[in-house]
């Protein structure tokens, strides 16, 4: 009796223990590989967990100064809003990432990592990192580091990644074998030249498959200011967000798309009958923040209805692929679009409605949203609508006069007879 | 057949039915047409937010949906009507003000905002939001000082 009653004592002293140690199991990662900071892609950061809450807390960034700032989701939450906090103020007062990042040594159990594309980057407080740094001969040193500070100084192409396990994942204990060989993927990677958004996009793979912390989070672009945004973050509190090593959705080479659990019962694009191919949640991380060519970034204003901006985007990127940036062009696609249904509640647009910068790859669209529940545009006929209506309500009437006069019809005919 | 029906009968019922079909047809050709707007208000139709550089657009976007800048609100004269309840105009953006000035960083309790100015036009019904970030002076619950 008495030595069960000790060993549940035990078992509860050690859940406490790794409930409280699971404030820097997470994994971090930053990668710089052009710190002139002009490749659209040349910079990228990002977090994910096997713990729960990795909300857009833990890969914050600024897409004016171009920093990002990492961190776990878990633990104690007070000082690592603490340390947050301070690192962001002194990257937006144009510190160093190394003095950002040592400012978390003055917070309990807390790691914070940061950087941009020109400032460099650093970890510091409590972890367990990697630096990696590719030098201009392409030679690849990679050096662990153990809590405290540690850089990679500006002007260097290179990463950090920070990884630990979290206990009561089922791939315990890989955390180490996993961080290592990620630093080495991410090496060979950056010597090979391919983006930092790629890189990252690979660490999240590796890490989710092999050490399965995997849970979103999510990843940045620090040059062009992207982020993942609520992709893959927790939907509320105290649950995980998406797993990274899963299946996201299932896109056409036309770029129909659906998104699991539905993508299931798809085997080919409904519009055309190609055969679509399933994007694994790292892949739409890394299309997500990637920059392409053909990439248009696309503002709607006016209009917050449920599927217009969505919508726009695919129009406005599938006529700029065609005809250039041209707002009669883009114009009269919209408004083809508007005409077959596809949006729904705006007026027709003009081209002055259309607002395109051709060197930002940007378009801009102002709707006119429709009052009174309205669906469509009003059409344009060469009769007034009030005209109209008197008519039809009159042909009405008279027709409802005949049907009756044909029901009592003898009855009317013989009364009339009788008379 | 058994019902028994005279062919004038029947071409006058047909007649009958061709009138009440086009007389409807014309009907919603002038609803179709019209660019009468009724008597409804202005509605929200979108909000644009500048200055916001670590709070998320989103965020932003859901706190002043919260005050009642939401789609399917409208403003009729000086007055805010929501699917909830009406609120005059002006009190309506001093909420906002306020709910934007309370948006955090998702996941913590860190409201970076320290001042946010709102502007609603009447005559489009586009909210514009403009807000300042400041990172040097937020409190947080059970540290001391300012950060």
């Amino acid at each position: 009796m008495d030595r069960s009653n000790l060993t549940k004592f035990f078992i509860l002293l050690i859940t406490v223990a790794m409930v409280v140690n699971t404030a820097s199991a997470t994994m971090n990662v930053i990668v710089i590989t052009d710190p002139t900071g002009k490749d659209p892609n040349g910079a990228a950061a990002g977090s994910q967990s096997w713990a729960e809450n990795m909300f857009q807390s833990t890969f914050i960034m600024s897409k004016d100064k171009h920093f990002a700032v990492l961190s776990g989701g878990e633990g104690n939450e007070t000082p690592r809003l603490g340390a947050i906090v301070s690192a962001i103020n002194s990257l937006e007062n144009g510190g160093t990432a190394a003095q950002a990042a040592s400012l978390a040594n003055g917070f309990s159990g807390i790691r914070v990592m940061d950087g941009g594309p020109t400032i460099g980057a650093a970890v510091g407080g409590y972890f367990l990192a990697y630096v990696v740094i590719v030098d201009a001969n392409n030679t690849i040193t990679i050096t662990p580091y153990n809590g405290g500070l540690a850089v990679l100084p500006p002007g260097d192409r290179g990463a950090i990644i920070h990884l630990r396990n979290t206990p009561g994942n089922p791939q315990y204990g890989t955390a180490d074998a996993v961080r290592l060989q990620t630093a080495e993927i991410m090496g060979e990677m950056i010597r090979d030249g391919y983006p930092a958004t790629a890189v990252v996009a690979a660490a999240f793979k590796n890490v989710a498959i092999n050490a399965g912390e995997k849970h979103g989070g999510g990843a940045v672009n620090l040059v062009s200011g992207i982020t993942t945004g609520d992709m893959f973050t927790p939907p509320a509190y105290n649950t995980t967000g998406f797993s990274m090593d899963q299946p996201y959705s299932k896109v056409s080479p036309n770029g129909w798309s659906v998104a699991f659990p539905e993508a299931d019962n798809y085997q080919t694009s409904p519009i055309d009958g190609t055969n679509l191919t399933t994007v694994y949640a790292y892949q739409a991380l890394q299309n997500a923040i990637t920059v392409t060519a053909n990439s248009v970034s696309v503002s709607v204003y006016g209009s917050d209805a449920p599927g217009i901006t969505e919508t726009t985007q695919e129009i406005v990127e599938a006529s700029v692929n065609k005809h250039g940036y041209s707002n009669t062009q883009i114009a009269s696609d919209v408004n083809k679009a508007i005409g077959n249904g596809l949006l729904v509640g705006v007026n027709d647009v003009e081209p002055r409605d259309i607002n395109v910068n051709q060197n930002q790859k940007a378009v801009g669209v102002y709707y006119t949203p429709l009052q009174n529940n309205r669906t469509s545009p009003p059409w344009n006929l060469p009769i007034s609508s009030s005209i109209l209506s008197i008519l039809g309500n009159m042909q009405t009437a008279i027709g409802l006069i005949l049907v009756i006069l044909v029901l009592f019809r003898s009855t009317l005919i013989s009364s009339f007879l009788k008379k | 057949m058994f019902i028994k029906i005279r062919r004038d009968t029947l071409i006058i019922l047909l007649l009958a039915f061709m009138l009440i079909l086009s007389g409807r047809v014309m009907t919603y050709m002038s609803y179709a047409s019209s660019t009468n707007v009724g008597d409804q208000g202005v509605q929200i139709s979108g909000i644009i937010v500048k200055g916001n550089d670590i709070v998320p657009l989103d965020s932003i976007k859901s706190s002043l949906a919260d005050v009642g800048f939401r789609s399917g609100s409208y403003i009729q004269g000086d007055t805010l009507v929501t699917s909830k309840r009406k609120v005059p105009l002006n009190e309506a953006i001093d909420n906002a003000k306020q709910a934007v000035m309370l948006t955090t960083i998702p996941g913590t309790q860190v409201t970076p905002i320290g001042a946010a100015d709102v502007q609603v036009n009447n005559q489009t019904g586009i909210v514009t939001v403009n807000v300042i970030e400041d990172f040097s002076n937020i409190q947080i619950k059970g540290l001391n000082g300012t950060f």
